[in-house]
């Protein structure tokens, strides 16, 4: 019977000293979760039908390789000028994305690459080199350490081109799914002929709701 | 008759359990692939359920396989970069989304080109496909194609 007794004030010690013990803090001592990284080259877990990460990459780097195997483009003795900007970059598609993802990744990727088989005018920067050669005409600032030319460069080269796509809705299923296509064509200034031509397409499928930005 | 049925039960459960020892899936640590010394001027499945190969066991050496690589090689573009190609053959009664990517390296084994970059494809069922992929630089080159299903 003592025996008992004790035992039992023993259990509700116990049970009292852990519940007390666990109202004693507040704070929860754990290690926050931390961001996850994943290889922008590849499908994230995030995924939809629209353009993502992997295709900017996948199609950037193909046309990159494509542009460099072109003789028109880099077998020339001079290394021809071009511009590489989103101004002729039309989406026409129903995916939403900025499309200076496109032509600015293309654009350092190749410059990269090239090694001087390629000079790149940077158009998208005129207003700033102006501002700059005009301090320079003024007498604002001095004339620099390089050099000074008539005017700025011009260019031989311009890429254009095109996102297109065709949205088809499975209304039973909720299934959506978005052929894709992305055309990139290298236009001569002067005479206006298309001197390389690449195409970028693609087909996804997707029953995940998600929202680009 | 008894002795006939024992001694073929037992020749049953043998035989069942060496063969059920001889296959490695492909997340087994044991496959010859896994530790296979890094070869240049060549194609492999990173992705080991597209093809996977082993040694040991009863019976000494297995192999499966829904991929395989039928040709592949390499030839200077207009431009003096390097076109690598592999022909890619499908074994399965379905098609195949795969995506491949290849590693350049100069002539003393050292890592050069551009980083690069896994590229999709599809191997029709029970056809072939074949991928390829341009260097960005002009030095002569040796390749490594990785191959994997896409995920």
């Amino acid at each position: 019977m003592l025996r008992k007794t004790a035992l039992t004030t023993a259990c509700v010690l116990t049970t009292a000293t852990l519940i007390l013990s666990g109202c004693a803090s507040n704070i929860e001592n754990v290690r926050g979760k931390p961001s996850v990284y994943e290889d922008v080259s590849t499908t994230g877990s995030v995924g939809g039908v629209g353009i993502e990460s992997q295709d900017v990459v996948a199609m950037t780097d193909k046309m990159m390789r494509d542009m460099l195997a072109n003789p028109m483009l880099t077998g020339r003795s001079t290394p021809p000028r071009i511009i590489i900007d989103n101004e002729y970059l039309k989406n026409e598609s129903t995916s939403v994305i900025n499309t200076n993802m496109l032509t600015d990744r293309l654009r350092i990727e190749l410059n990269r690459a090239a090694n001087g088989r390629m000079v790149f005018v940077g158009r998208h920067f005129s207003d700033m080199v102006q501002k700059e050669r005009d301090l320079k005409r003024d007498g604002a600032v001095d004339g620099g350490t390089i050099r000074q030319t008539a005017a700025q460069a011009g260019a031989d080269f311009r890429l254009g081109g095109r996102i297109s796509s065709l949205d088809a809705i499975d209304r039973n299923t909720g299934t959506q799914s978005r052929y894709s296509q992305v055309t990139f064509e290298m236009v001569d200034l002067e005479l206006g002929t298309i001197v390389w031509s690449g195409l970028y397409e693609m087909r996804k499928a997707a029953r995940d709701n998600v929202v680009y930005r | 008759m008894i002795h006939l049925m024992k001694f073929l039960a037992v020749a049953a459960i043998g035989l069942s359990v060496t063969t059920g020892c001889a296959y490695k899936s492909a997340d087994s640590t044991e496959l010859t692939e896994r530790t296979a010394p890094v070869t240049m001027n060549s194609v492999v499945f990173t992705d080991y359920n597209l093809k996977r190969t082993w040694t040991g066991g009863f019976f000494s050496e297995g192999e499966r396989y829904r991929l395989s690589v039928v040709q592949h090689g390499q030839r200077p573009s207009a431009t003096g970069t390097t076109e690598v190609y592999a022909v890619l053959r499908n074994h399965t009664d379905y098609d195949y989304q795969i995506e491949a990517r290849t590693q350049f390296f100069d002539q003393d084994g050292v890592p050069t080109d551009v980083r690069p970059t896994w590229q999709r494809t599809t191997v029709p069922a029970n056809s072939l496909s074949t991928y390829r992929e341009l260097s960005a630089t002009t030095q002569p080159l040796q390749y490594r194609v990785e191959v994997r299903e896409l995920n």
